[in-house]
């Protein structure tokens, strides 16, 4: 397809401008938290500089804690996605192969709740969760971020497992298999693609996640995200270099997941939109 | 079908459904009935009735946090929908470096809201951030987010829709993708130029693609809370505050936990309410006879 060229450069300058808009304010901050303190807010900006760990050995020295808040988001978003892959995939298997009034009711209920704001529910599990001797542990945030997450999943893995053929499972079936044997060894290997979608879906909410950590957690617990909150939250003296490194640190492993991801994320968003 | 429903079937479905009743249901009514009742920290609940709703209603405030949340959908929702229409048709043209690109389109789907404020304040910071300086320079009006209401719902609401192009992008890309090839090739045939396709073809046939869309985002910037509380906190002078901000306050700084139950029910009835047409829609096609998917 050939275009006249006014028209070509304007879209080259539209997907400069989407490129820009997208991904300007990433790279400042990446960029920004190798500059030696005194440059990053230089007028005009310094693109050309000598990089310097400054910020990293700052954060390192002035907030210990962020790496065992980082290490926190690693446990919770591990867990929240083991918890809520595997209790969608087998959800999914039964909604994709059985059917009946009373299942269905369910599976409609699963997508009905989702309409439920979670700051709404914050409120009562508050106290609760208090009483249980449960808050600011990683357990609570596993349940809760696991819990916002297994209707979707559910809806995206049922979309996958639609797609492998019945006559596998009755296959298995007329070898002696029960249904949690034909789940475990023709579903699972099968939808493993959709099971890295969701995967990766989950993974990003726990990790990023900012609401439920803020309300539950106080310090054992307490994620990345938080850290970063409260750093920016010193009003007269942000130590913009340090909160740099730490953002860094916060977004580049979940950004390279979701780039190298890039291609399941679009067959599970896919696949989640069309099923609703 | 294989055989009928029984014991292990509903094994199967027992731990999403045990997570979404423990989780949110029960909690969800549990709150119903904590918005029928006056209750604070230390006090034993006491049975009201409409009171709560009522005092809800008659507080300015309230309403103040219910328009800036409308506005603040209506900006983020439309805004959104129009840079990812443009953004999928653009990409749907093909574009050079394809893969990059999309990566770089959906590199803010993986930052956290509290990153992502980092980012924009940063730049946004009066005087010394870069966009304050370029708007400075262009002789512009500076952004004032920390004193001007509106301007830190503007900024909020910028923030928010950057944060969830990805996904609304995402969503409109692979619908055009999905649009059959040949009605292309037809109505060139016909000698139709390229807007008339796109005008004709393209853009009604993503109709539904844009509703579901917009539906999603509606429900879902409705939930707004991390953007506004991390850049204002609601202030100056509780001006910026949406409902999820108006309900955290009156729970956790105010203790008022039944107003900020109603609150949250209102909050709930309001998401079903936006939320109606998805849900016959959904509804229509689960109990269809001999259920097609």
């Amino acid at each position: 397809m050939s275009r006249p060229w006014p028209i070509r450069l304007l879209r080259h300058l539209a997907l400069a401008m989407l490129v820009l808009w997208s991904g300007f304010p990433i790279a400042l901050v990446v960029v920004s938290s190798f500059k030696p303190p005194r440059d990053i807010f230089v007028y005009p900006p310094r693109w050309l500089f000598e990089p310097t760990f400054e910020n990293y050995t700052g954060l390192v020295k002035r907030w210990p804690e962020f790496f065992h808040h980082l290490a926190n988001s690693a446990i919770v978003a591990a867990g929240a996605t083991l918890l809520a892959v595997s209790a969608s995939a087998l959800a999914a298997y039964a909604y994709s192969r059985w059917r009946s009034r009373a299942l269905t009711a369910t599976a409609f209920f699963m997508i009905f709740i989702r309409l439920i704001p979670p700051i709404v529910i914050t409120l009562p599990l508050f106290p609760a969760i208090n009483e249980l001797a449960l808050n600011d542990t990683h357990l609570v945030l596993i349940l809760l971020y696991a819990t916002f997450f297994v209707s979707l999943g559910t809806l995206v893995l049922r979309a996958f497992v639609d797609q492998i053929p019945r006559e596998l499972d009755e296959a298995a079936m007329v070898d002696g298999a029960g249904p949690f044997a034909v789940f475990r060894r023709v579903i699972l290997p099968l939808c493993a693609q959709g099971m890295v979608a969701v995967g990766v879906f989950v993974l990003v909410y726990a990790w990023n996640e900012f609401l439920f950590a803020f309300i539950f957690t106080t310090t054992k617990a307490k994620t990345a995200p938080l850290t970063l909150s409260e750093m920016t939250g010193a009003i007269d003296g942000v130590e913009w270099g340090v909160l740099f490194a730490a953002t860094t640190l916060q977004l580049a492993p979940i950004v390279a997941l979701v780039i190298m991801a890039q291609k399941y994320l679009i067959a599970g968003l896919t696949a989640g939109a069309t099923k609703g | 079908m294989q055989s009928r429903v029984g014991p292990a079937q509903w094994a199967m479905i027992a731990p999403v459904q045990a997570l979404l009743l423990g989780v949110i249901f029960v909690p969800a009514l549990y709150v119903f009935w904590l918005s029928l009742n006056k209750s604070s920290f230390g006090l034993a609940p006491s049975f009201v009735g409409l009171a709560n709703y009522a005092e809800i209603l008659a507080d300015p405030y309230f309403w103040r946090s219910l328009r800036n949340t409308v506005v603040v959908v209506l900006l983020v929702v439309h805004l959104e929908l129009l840079l990812a229409l443009g953004a999928a048709l653009l990409f749907a043209g093909g574009v050079p470096a394809r893969r990059t690109m999309i990566a770089v389109m959906l590199a803010p789907y993986a930052i956290s809201e509290v990153a992502a404020v980092v980012m924009w304040r940063f730049m946004m910071e009066p005087q010394v951030g870069m966009v304050s300086r370029g708007l400075a320079w262009l002789g512009l009006p500076q952004l004032e987010w920390a004193v001007e209401p509106m301007h830190g719902l503007l900024l909020a609401g910028l923030l928010s829709v950057w944060l969830h192009l990805p996904f609304t992008f995402l969503i409109l890309y692979s619908a055009r993708l999905a649009l059959p090839n040949d009605l292309y090739e037809a109505a060139r045939i016909d000698g139709a130029s390229a807007w008339q396709q796109c005008r004709s073809i393209t853009l009604p046939l993503l109709v539904p693609a844009m509703l579901v869309a917009m539906l999603f985002r509606y429900v879902f910037a409705f939930r707004l809370f991390s953007e506004i509380w991390l850049i204002t906190q609601g202030g100056p002078a509780r001006q910026t505050e949406v409902m999820a901000v108006y309900l955290y306050l009156e729970a956790f700084r105010y203790n008022e936990f039944g107003l900020a139950a109603a609150t949250g029910w209102i909050m709930v009835l309001a998401s079903l309410l936006l939320a109606i047409p998805y849900l016959r829609q959904m509804y229509k096609r689960m109990f269809a006879p001999e259920g097609v998917s």
